[in-house]
């Protein structure tokens, strides 16, 4: 009863972050910078407000077609994750070390996307079995291994992009928590226990996502903002450091 | 199929084994980087004087004297110190009379951390780490309660001109 009301708690307390901030980025105008995370944020709440509530309420939580919906909705989610991860990989890199990676990290995203439509498609008749457990633990992890990688290339470049570096660590949470829950389900064959801690774990790992996303996102603008003002337009030294460069 | 099942195993192990590794990364990593806060001055001087704070002591004693860790002495300093600073923090010039999410993040993080010092002083490991960790957030609750009083201008209000201000 009492773990019912907190993962009642906690979903609607994840589509409310979620609103917050698309509401935010597009009001603050946020929106050109984080256009990748916006349009996450969006298929999030698409995903979970539009696609899953209609088929929850029109075949019920048992159907078939309920679960089909989730786990490929799922699925496509992890492929946005895993292009946004490249996103952040663009805004890491320097001009000619993206030039560099760009092609590899569009071959390997091109090979996720045809495995997983293959894999999907070879065992649509038995994808509710332990199969689609499998798969996404796999594509979870790549996803973890990839980010991985990313924060390893940002802490080596020295980045000083700290709102970023949150971006990666929330992405980071988001996968690595419900990676390990596929697994052990996996590994239990459909244990009860497992099944229980993906259940609760997977919206917890997404509710510290949003919360670092958040913090990232308000901290790092309410930085920037005063800078703007105290120069009347955006692009004018400030006022101070001005006459500092023409003192002498 | 011998072959596939190896693998399927070993990628599912490396899962279960990697996953709650790197999520207990990225946790520690985020809340590392939100301490790493940079403040106009440093505030927490005037808290720390004017609270008879003991944290900064504790640090002094650890980092210029390498003073040995007097585990039960420094727990109790320096939980006393997280529970005044979450009280200022909540009321001291606060309208809603609630920590904000980071605080409250830190908050955990902070609880984390004293579990890990206990851990490790059970295992008779070095808590020396964990010490000065649990310094640092203090000092950064410290650092925001200062900044917030700094940029609160009293000048000549009652209580209750301020209260209504609010």
């Amino acid at each position: 009863m009492l773990g019912n009301l907190l993962a009642t708690a906690v979903e609607y307390t994840v589509q409310a972050l979620e609103l917050f901030l698309v509401v935010y980025l597009l009001y603050r105008g946020l929106w050109k910078r984080h256009a990748g995370v916006l349009v996450y944020l969006l298929s999030l709440l698409a995903v979970d407000e539009v696609v899953r509530r209609y088929f929850f309420h029109r075949y019920g939580l048992n159907s078939l077609a309920y679960a089909y919906s989730y786990w490929l909705t799922d699925v496509l989610l992890a492929l946005e994750a895993f292009g946004l991860i490249c996103i952040f990989f663009r805004r890491a890199c320097v001009p000619q070390l993206w030039r560099v990676l760009r092609l590899s990290l569009i071959v390997v995203f091109i090979l996720v996307a045809a495995i997983s439509y293959l894999s999907l498609s070879h065992h649509k008749d038995n994808l509710l079995h332990s199969f689609i457990y499998e798969f996404e633990q796999n594509l979870f992890f790549t996803c973890v291994l990839l980010n991985t990688l990313l924060y390893i290339m940002l802490h080596q470049m020295g980045s000083a992009d700290e709102q970023l570096a949150l971006l990666v660590c929330g992405m980071g949470i988001q996968f690595a928590g419900p990676t390990a829950g596929l697994a052990l389900v996996h590994l239990t064959v459909g244990g009860q226990l497992a099944y229980l801690l993906l259940h609760h774990l997977a919206p917890l790992c997404t509710l510290g996502m949003l919360l670092i996303w958040t913090y990232a996102v308000r901290r790092f603008t309410t930085v920037q903002e005063p800078t703007y003002r105290a120069s009347g337009h955006r692009g004018t030294v400030p006022a101070l450091a001005g006459a500092g460069l023409h003192g002498d | 199929m011998l072959h596939m099942f190896r693998l399927d195993m070993i990628m599912a192990i490396l899962s279960v084994i990697l996953g709650p590794a790197l999520l207990m990364f990225y946790f520690l990593d985020t809340c590392k980087r939100i301490l790493r806060r940079e403040f106009g001055h440093e505030f927490f001087h005037s808290v720390v004087n004017a609270n008879r704070l003991e944290f900064p002591f504790v640090r002094k004693a650890l980092e210029e004297f390498n003073a040995p860790v007097d585990y039960e002495r420094f727990r109790m300093q320096l939980k006393c110190d997280f529970l005044a600073l979450t009280y200022l923090l909540k009321n001291a010039g606060n309208a809603k009379g609630r920590l904000s999410k980071e605080e409250r993040f830190l908050t955990w993080y902070f609880n984390a951390v004293v579990l890990k010092l206990i851990i490790t002083h059970w295992l008779r490991l070095s808590e020396r780490a964990a010490v000065l960790r649990l310094t640092s957030i203090l000092e950064y609750f410290a650092n925001v309660l200062g900044e917030r009083v700094d940029t609160i201008r009293f000048g000549d209000m009652t209580a209750s001109d301020y209260l209504m201000s609010l």
